[in-house]
This record gives C-alpha cells, sequence and structure tokens, in this order.
C-alpha cells in the first residue's frame, strides 16, 4: 500500500501492538484526538484505552511513568506533541532512562516518537531540531528517518529496542512523501546509513529532510557533470562511521548537511571522524551546510534564510568539485 | 507545626515478640550499618558523597516489612542503604558498592546513590530529588494490570514535594488510579533549608489532597505507627488500586550528607528532642517492659550485628575493583 510518512508511522505502530501486548502508546492528545499531527488517529478504537493512553500536559511524568513501566516489563511509546517539549522531560531522559542499563543492568525499552524540524513556519517552539543534546548522551539511540519506508521500518526496530530510543519525525515529511510498503513489512536496523543517491564526485552525508534536498540538488547538478553521492544517516547514535568512511573513501570529497544549528551539531563530529579515518583519502577540506545558530524565526522569509536551500547547497558543491 | 515530637509510642501492631525483635534487630543493622559506612568513608575506603539514614529507621521498618516482595515494587530515593538492608541485599555487596567494587549491587557504577535489585523488586535508588515519582507512577501503571493485586511504594523527602515532577505525578497517579504508595520522608530539612522555609504549606500532606489522594500523616519515630499505617494502607490500595500519600515525621541524626558537619541550620535542642524519641530507644523500652528481651540483650544483639557488618566489610575490602574495560561495558542494553 502507498503510506504517507504519517501514515507509515501509524501502520508501524498498529502493527507493533499487534505483535506484542506489552507495547502501549502514552502522550497528549494520542486517543480520540488522533495526536496533534494525526500520527495514532484511530488506534484507540482498535486498542482501547489502556493501551493507547492520553495524558496531562506533564512531559516530566509522561516520561518518568513509561521508564517505570519499561523496568516492569512493558514497551511504552511516548509521543512528544512536539519534539520541542522534550526540553521539559531532559531529566528523565538524560538521567534515568539513559543510565538504567549503565548503572544497573536494568534496560529501558521506551521510544520517545514525535515531530521536529522547520520549513511549516511554526516558530522558535515548535520547528526545533534536538537531536543533539540526545546523540551527546551515552545510553540513548537517535534515530530520524527521511522516507515513509525508513519511517516504518526504524520504528519497528525501535519498539523491539531493549534501549530507549528517540524518534525524530520530520514534520515537513509528514505528508509529504510517500512509499510503497507491504503489511507486516521488515524492521530496518538502527545504526546503519543508506546511499539515497550513488554518486562518483562528491558525497553529502546529511539526515532527515535535508536527504530531500540533497537528492533534488544532486540530481540538479548532474547537468553540470557534478555527481553527487547522497548518504542518508538515519540514526544519529550510534552513528554508522564505517558507513560514512566508505563514502569519503569513494568520493574523496565531502559536505555534511543538517537542519540543525552549526555550533555542536553532528557536521563537527563527523568531520572529525573523517580527519581520524579516512584523512588521506581526502581531496578537499570537508565542508558542511546547517541552520544558522539563531533560534528558528517565524517570519517565513526569515524562516528561509535560517534553513539550508538549494542554492546555497548548490553553491557549497560546487565549490567542492573545484577542488 | 506537626512536626514536633510526638508523644512515647504504644501498642505493638499486632507484632508477635519475635517480629518485634526481628524489627528492632533491622533497626540496629540499619544504624550500626551507616555508622560503619560513615566510618569506612572517613577511613577512605568510600570516596564521594554518603548520606545516612540513621534515626529514619521506623518508616522504612514499617512500610518495606509489609510489602510481598514476590509481588510488590519499591522505588528508592538517593538515601538508600537502610532500605536496601531492609530488602533484604547483602550488606557485603552494599559495601562492595559503597567501595566501588566490581562485585558491588551496581557492579560499582553507581555508588551510594544508586543502588538496585531486580531480584528484591528494588528500583533504586537515585540521584536527583523527585524523579522516582513519576518513575513509581509507570511501575504503578504497568502493576495494575497484573492479576495478583500488586502495589508501588516509593519513598523521597520532603524536598522532592517542590520539584515539578511530584505535582505532575500526583496529578496522573490520581487521573490514572495507580497503586502506589507516595511516602514522604519528612526529616524537616530540604538539605539544611527547613520545611517551612522551602513548601508554601507546613502540613505536607496538604499538598497531596489537592489531587484527590487520600492522605495521612504517620509518627516516623513509631515503628508500631508506621507498620499498623502500612498493612492498613496496602489493604486500601489493593482492593481499591488507588494511590495514596503518607508523610512519615522523622528526624536524620546526621547532616544531609557526610560533608553537611556544621549543621547550623538546626539546634542543639531540637536535636536532643528527636533524639529523646529515638525509634530504636523506643521500641527498645517496649521490649524490656514488656519483658520480651532485657537490656543486656538487646546491647549483645547490637554487638552481634556490629561484628557481623564488620565481618561484611572486611569482605568487602578484599572485594577486586573493577577492571578498565569495565568502563565501556553497558553504555547500551
Amino acid at each position: 500500500m502507498l503510506l504517507t510518512y504519517v501514515d507509515a508511522i501509524r501502520q508501524a505502530l498498529a502493527e507493533e501492538m499487534r505483535r506484542d501486548p506489552a507495547v502501549f502508546l502514552l502522550g497528549e492528545d494520542i486517543g480520540i484526538y488522533g495526536g496533534a499531527f494525526k500520527a495514532t488517529a484511530g488506534l484507540v478504537d482498535e486498542f482501547g484505552p489502556l493501551r493507547v493512553v492520553d495524558t496531562p500536559l506533564a512531559e516530566s511524568a509522561i516520561v518518568g511513568a513509561a521508564i517505570g513501566a519499561a523496568y516492569t516489563g512493558m514497551r511504552p511509546v511516548v509521543e512528544m506533541q512536539f519534539m520541542d517539549f522534550i526540553a521539559c522531560c531532559f531529566n528523565q531522559i538524560t538521567n534515568f532512562a539513559a543510565k538504567s542499563h549503565y548503572r544497573w543492568g536494568a534496560p529501558v525499552p521506551m521510544v520517545i516518537r514525535g515531530p521536529v524540524g522547520g520549513g511549516v513556519h511554526g516558530g522558535p517552539f515548535h520547528s526545533q531540531n534536538p537531536e543533539m543534546y540526545f546523540a551527546h548522551t551515552p545510553g540513548l539511540k537517535v534515530v530520524e528517518p527521511a522516507t515513509a519506508r525508513d519511517a516504518y521500518g526504524l520504528l519497528k526496530s525501535a519498539i523491539r529496542d531493549n534501549n530507549p530510543v528517540l524518534f525524530l519525525e520530520h514534520k515537513y515529511l509528514y505528508r509529504r512523501v510517500k512509499d510503497e510498503i507491504a503489511e507486516d513489512g521488515p524492521a530496518t536496523p538502527l545504526g546503519l546509513a543508506a546511499v539515497a543517491r550513488p554518486g562518483r564526485d562528491l558525497s553529502v552525508i546529511t539526515y532527515g529532510a535535508m536527504v530531500h534536498l540533497a537528492v533534488e540538488t544532486a540530481a540538479a547538478l548532474a547537468a553540470e557533470g557534478i555527481d553527487a553521492e547522497v548518504l542518508d544517516l538515519r540514526t544519529l547514535a550510534p552513528l554508522d562511521r564505517a558507513g560514512i568512511v566508505a563514502t569519503a573513501k569513494k568520493t574523496n570529497k565531502v559536505l555534511i548537511l543538517h537542519e540543525d544549528t552549526r555550533t555542536g551539531g553532528i557536521a563537527g563530529e563527523i568531520t572529525a571522524i573523517l580527519q581520524e579515518e579516512a584523512f588521506d583519502d581526502l581531496d578537499a577540506p570537508i565542508l558542511r551546510l546547517t541552520s544558522a545558530d539563531t533560534p528558528v524565526p517565524f517570519s517565513p522569509p526569515l524562516e528561509a534564510a535560517f534553513l539550508p536551500s538549494a542554492e546555497g547547497l548548490k553553491a557549497a558543491l560546487r565549490r567542492l568539485a573545484r577542488y | 507545626m506537626s512536626v514536633q515530637p510526638q508523644p512515647p509510642i504504644s501498642g505493638a501492631a499486632g507484632l508477635t515478640p519475635r517480629q518485634l525483635t526481628h524489627r528492632l534487630r533491622q533497626m540496629l543493622a540499619i544504624r550500626e550499618f551507616e555508622r560503619l559506612g560513615e566510618q569506612c568513608f572517613r577511613d577512605g575506603l568510600i570516596r564521594g558523597y554518603y548520606h545516612s539514614y540513621a534515626g529514619q529507621e521506623a518508616v522504612g521498618v514499617g512500610f518495606l516489612n509489609a510489602l510481598d516482595l514476590s509481588r510488590d515494587y519499591v522505588v528508592d530515593h538517593y538515601r538508600d542503604h537502610g532500605h536496601c538492608l531492609l530488602l533484604g541485599l547483602d550488606p557485603e555487596q552494599i559495601f562492595a558498592e559503597l567501595f566501588g567494587r566490581a562485585t558491588g549491587v551496581s557492579k560499582g557504577k553507581g555508588g551510594s546513590m544508586h543502588m538496585y535489585s531486580p531480584e528484591r523488586h528494588f528500583l533504586g535508588g537515585d540521584g536527583i530529588v523527585g524523579g522516582g515519582l513519576s518513575v513509581a507512577c509507570g511501575v504503578g501503571l504497568a502493576l495494575k494490570r497484573r492479576a495478583n493485586d500488586p502495589i508501588c511504594v516509593c519513598f523521597f523527602g520532603d524536598g522532592a514535594l517542590d520539584t515539578g515532577t511530584f505535582h505532575e505525578s500526583m496529578n496522573l497517579a490520581s487521573l490514572w488510579s495507580v497503586p502506589t504508595l507516595y511516602v514522604c520522608i519528612n526529616n524537616l530539612y530540604s538539605m539544611g533549608t527547613r520545611v517551612e522555609d522551602h513548601s508554601s504549606l507546613s502540613q505536607l500532606v496538604d499538598r497531596a489532597q489537592g489531587y484527590g489522594v487520600k492522605t495521612e500523616q504517620v509518627d516516623g519515630q513509631d515503628v508500631f505507627a508506621t507498620t499498623a499505617a502500612a498493612e492498613r494502607i496496602y489493604q486500601y490500595m489493593r482492593q481499591t488500586k488507588r494511590p495514596y500519600f503518607v508523610e512519615a515525621l522523622t528526624y536524620r541524626y546526621q547532616g544531609h550528607g557526610i560533608h553537611d558537619k556544621a549543621l547550623n541550620y538546626r539546634t542543639e535542642q531540637e536535636e536532643a528532642q528527636w533524639h529523646s524519641r529515638d525509634p530504636i530507644q523506643l521500641l527498645a523500652a517496649h521490649l524490656i517492659t514488656e519483658k520480651i528481651l532485657s537490656a543486656q540483650q538487646i546491647e549483645d544483639l547490637r554487638q552481634q550485628i556490629v561484628a557481623e557488618l564488620q565481618a561484611k566489610v572486611e569482605r568487602a575490602k578484599q572485594a577486586p575493583q573493577p577492571d578498565d574495560a569495565e568502563l565501556k561495558q553497558d553504555v547500551l542494553a
């Protein structure tokens, strides 16, 4: 069946809930309302209010309760209405969930999923990309699919994983991308990048909605004789170091693209990995194209200036190709 | 203020002489464990932090003995050594954890505030005030779905009531109707800040009542009071699957932690007043009056406990340090 990104998420949730009675959902307005973005629409009808649990606006208690349920045999999937709100439960995630296995050997099979990202004029508190707070925290996994197929397959793996997984869904993609997805299809392993577009001349390493910008820009540059490879990271923690090094060794030129702000973004980490593991293979300085080091502005022209653009990416890739 | 010391205890909460002796033994073991632990700290065997439970023994003894650990769970706060002992963790393993050794309760990776035992249904031990309250809500949610009426007990101090998570958790526990008992161990001080100076309401039960949770105050110096309250409350919770909030009035004898020696935030007079209602002395006096044990027998018991614990310390001292390779183990499940 042809599913949008958000339909694929709902499909994965439903199939995992049918497969495993320990899986249950909790979050704000996820029942009758169906979730702010309708990711859980209709699920309460099939699974009932004990497995699709509406919560008050209390992120710290929601995530804490999910951790307690996970300690005692459940597999909770928490919806953050917007991932920006995750700031309210930072302690629960980075201390309790992230460190339970290290300090106690206690697994926390929990997923926290919800929308991230800009491009839909959500303004400063509804457009952010909080992945690096969590990618920086040992003990967490961080996933961000770019396609409907990966949203489906990676969410299945996230729910089956015995670690706390932050599952970041790009809201710009919810209804803009689709894939043909078979019912009860396979789970996609976490921790593996995927080549979204093969190429010979240079590599764009990216994830989330920026994968689509990279693939479209690469297609446009093909007419100029620049054959760009696009590597979709899919998982930010654990990072697919082998996949990153492999594309660098193949094309010898790398640009890292992300929607997250610049300082402390994953581009810096990937740059360091390439210096450590592929220095002799590089024919050009590693470039990065990111959002600006500012909050996400509301005004559409300002938001456009904040985000990486097709023109900015073309210019950067042309510069990289000239080395 | 409700937190003045209460009159002497009376009644035996239906406990047999054998059970009473056992409870005295438990309280003595906690008191002597903490004494030895603090000595180990001063000797350099324990590094970092150390939070003694001395003075608060009757709270844990009442509420933990009444649990059924084949089905019930405990979520604890950072002052966790006493509760570990009551739940049956091996003191040698607790000392080994305090010493940071490989054989410790948490393989030396947690330290004093991070004890854990899945076998004993003990879900920590955690080092950030208030966080466990929401975890206990989720444990209650999971337990409510089990057939054998299990409950969860969550311990925390008076300071935890000031965190946002307390309010979120009370609302959720009541809304979801989960069988979680919230035991606020009110020892009058949130670290060094007195309860009137950190809580807008000095009757802490009032703060939970606003969420439609049944509450009561209990004399935390009186092991009969905590025992009777626990048995009554657990029966109510198993029947109704409702949360409950208890404020146990007690006093910690040491500072907040071992580095808090000055105690210039409280008076000698206040300390003396609470020591005059020492939970161990109160139970011991009852046992002597009832001719269950003599003063000499109690002292013999204490010395026997000290000897046993000292042997545990000696064995824990011999436990291996963790191998460096352990550093990178268990980050992920």
